[in-house]
């Protein structure tokens, strides 16, 4: 299995690499690339990012891992992201996550992180990277059903 | 209380359109700002006493003096990172009033020539980012950016992807050139920050968003808010146990009190205040009894012990447990720290395990000891601020609540 960019990503990447005045500064989005583009970053990806770059399948792979949002794995669920830290936790954080682990385990992978800049709207989660804030087992029903 | 200087147009219907922005004088301070010299525009800054609004409160035009005075080709970086648990004003400006940052980017790389900018967005900030990126378009479209504009700025988004520490603005900057998130060893004399090893200016968003009212009003005008060090308006946040979380714009220098109270609504459900950390999860908690006289300015916060930081209140009521309040900063601490250096590595993970054994009411008058020992061995011998920010909040939890550690000492 090899990767490529789709047509539509090629010509995205060649008007990036007029916007920096190195190539090395495309590891980023050329990774978001990726994993827009296969829901994940294969191995094959990060070979083909590490030949177009001229950098090593390391460096590639080492920035890969250093960035949490970026997924190495296929998911096989949608994710839910449930902030934990502390003005969600103080407005009720783990009561949200014990609910949606009760109720909504089978068809989502659901884990915990760190703020997500949402304070006001504690507690919050994301639903495949959208944001859902003030959530209630109600309101959660609603996005979800 | 609330004064709108950034968040003047944010409840305008539609204020991020190209259309409604306009009609509500955005884009107007660029005839003031071609109208002087780069320096001068420089110079107003450094009248306006500008100070970063990113946690630090660095003096902005110092910044741009050294930026400016440093051969080669200049960068303007801003910093959109925004991960500090407690802060979420820079999102408010980048989904509400786009086209103001970037009116704001259009005059700092006029002031410092630089003709290229990038915005370095928190990966988690998707939706605000395509708001912010309809605004650019736009902007080039009108020819506020671009080879036809007036003078020339290219303006590029660029995504994290889940790293507090990409917020630290080497780290910032080692992310933007496409490596791991690493801060960079802080050099001896003043100096600008390099992208590519070129001279580079990074400042927050709201600093950025703050420069077109001073370019267009002048320096005085920014000055007749606030103190005296601490000129101007912040985007402070409220949100834990209060009845109305939000961000509201105030003055420097107004009372904590009266903020919480008379903004924010007071502490939900009617309970007592037990304690507040000030801007940010890095600054360090304070208890009730000390906020009699406090203000919300850098200075009045500095002398009773914390940090303004990012203006990011966290209220916590008399049932807060100060003991799983600790849990939850460290267990991010130890989530966030990026592992360069040993005394951050292992001392975020160590205490945020120590902190489990208080939690479960099993620590021993030794857990306490290495608790301290931990935070002392964090301070000050690491590369960047990170290990320092988490011993202090150690320490600030300890010299204030040390009661409720006690009680978890079997």
């Amino acid at each position: 299995m090899s990767f490529s960019y789709t047509q539509e990503n090629t010509i995205k990447v060649a008007s990036l690499l007029n916007k920096y005045p190195q190539k090395k500064a495309l590891v980023l989005p050329l990774l978001w690339m990726a994993q827009k583009q296969d829901s994940f970053i294969s191995e094959d990806a990060i070979s083909h990012i590490s030949e177009f770059l001229n950098l090593e399948y390391m460096h590639i792979y080492s920035v890969a891992t250093f960035y949490t949002m970026f997924k190495l794995q296929k998911p096989q669920k949608k994710l839910i992201e449930v902030c934990r830290t502390l003005s969600c936790e103080l407005n009720g954080s783990e009561d949200i996550k014990s609910y949606l682990d009760n109720n909504y385990g089978d068809d989502y992978e659901i884990i915990e992180v760190e703020c997500m800049g949402a304070c006001s709207g504690a507690p919050m989660c994301t639903v495949d990277g959208k944001y859902h804030e003030n959530l209630t087992p109600k309101s959660l029903d609603e996005v979800l059903k | 209380m609330i004064t709108k200087i950034v968040s003047k147009n944010f409840e305008i219907p539609n204020s991020h359109t190209m259309e409604v922005a306009l009609e509500n004088g955005r884009y107007s301070s660029l005839k003031s700002l071609f109208e002087k010299e780069p320096q001068e525009i420089i110079e107003t800054i450094k009248q306006s006493g500008l100070r970063g609004k990113g946690g630090g409160g660095a003096l902005a035009g110092n910044k741009w003096q050294i930026v400016n005075d440093w051969d080669g080709t200049k960068y303007v970086v801003v910093n959109a990172d925004e991960s500090e648990p407690g802060t979420f004003k820079d999102r408010r400006i980048l989904s509400l009033d786009p086209h103001l940052l970037i009116e704001g980017i259009i005059a700092t790389c006029y002031a410092v020539s630089s003709n290229i900018s990038y915005i370095y967005v928190r990966g988690e900030y998707e939706e605000f980012s395509d708001v912010l990126q309809a605004a650019i378009d736009e902007a080039y479209e009108k020819n506020f950016l671009g080879n036809g504009a007036k003078y020339k700025v290219d303006i590029t988004i660029h995504r994290g992807a889940g790293a507090y520490i990409c917020g630290e603005k080497s780290a910032l900057l080692e992310s933007l050139e496409g490596n791991r998130g690493h801060p960079r060893l802080k050099p001896h004399s003043p100096e600008p920050e390099f992208y590519f090893g070129e001279p580079t200016l990074v400042n927050n968003v709201e600093t950025i968003a703050s420069v077109p009212f001073i370019v267009q009003n002048g320096a005085d005008a920014y000055r007749a808010y606030g103190t005296e060090k601490s000129p101007g308006t912040l985007l402070f946040a409220i949100s834990g146990n209060i009845n109305k979380p939000g961000v509201y714009e105030a003055e420097f220098g107004v009372s904590m009190l009266d903020y919480i109270e008379k903004i924010g609504g007071g502490v939900k459900n009617g309970k007592k205040l037990k304690a507040v950390i000030p801007g940010g999860a890095s600054t360090p908690v304070l208890p009730a009894g000390l906020l009699k006289d406090a203000k919300l300015d850098y200075e009045s916060l500095k002398s009773i012990g914390s940090a303004l930081g990012t203006g990011g209140m966290i209220i916590l009521d008399e049932d807060a447990s100060m003991v799983k309040a600790l849990k939850n900063l460290l267990r991010f601490y130890h989530h966030e720290s990026c592992g360069q250096c040993t005394p951050c590595r292992e001392g975020t993970s160590w205490s945020d395990k120590i902190l489990d054994r208080f939690l479960a009411k099993k620590a021993t008058k030794e857990d306490l000891n290495i608790l301290r020992s931990v935070s002392k061995t964090m301070n000050g011998k690491t590369i960047c601020v990170f290990a320092p920010a988490a011993s202090g909040v150690i320490d600030g939890f300890l010299e204030h609540f040390e009661a409720e550690f006690l009680e978890c000492i079997v």
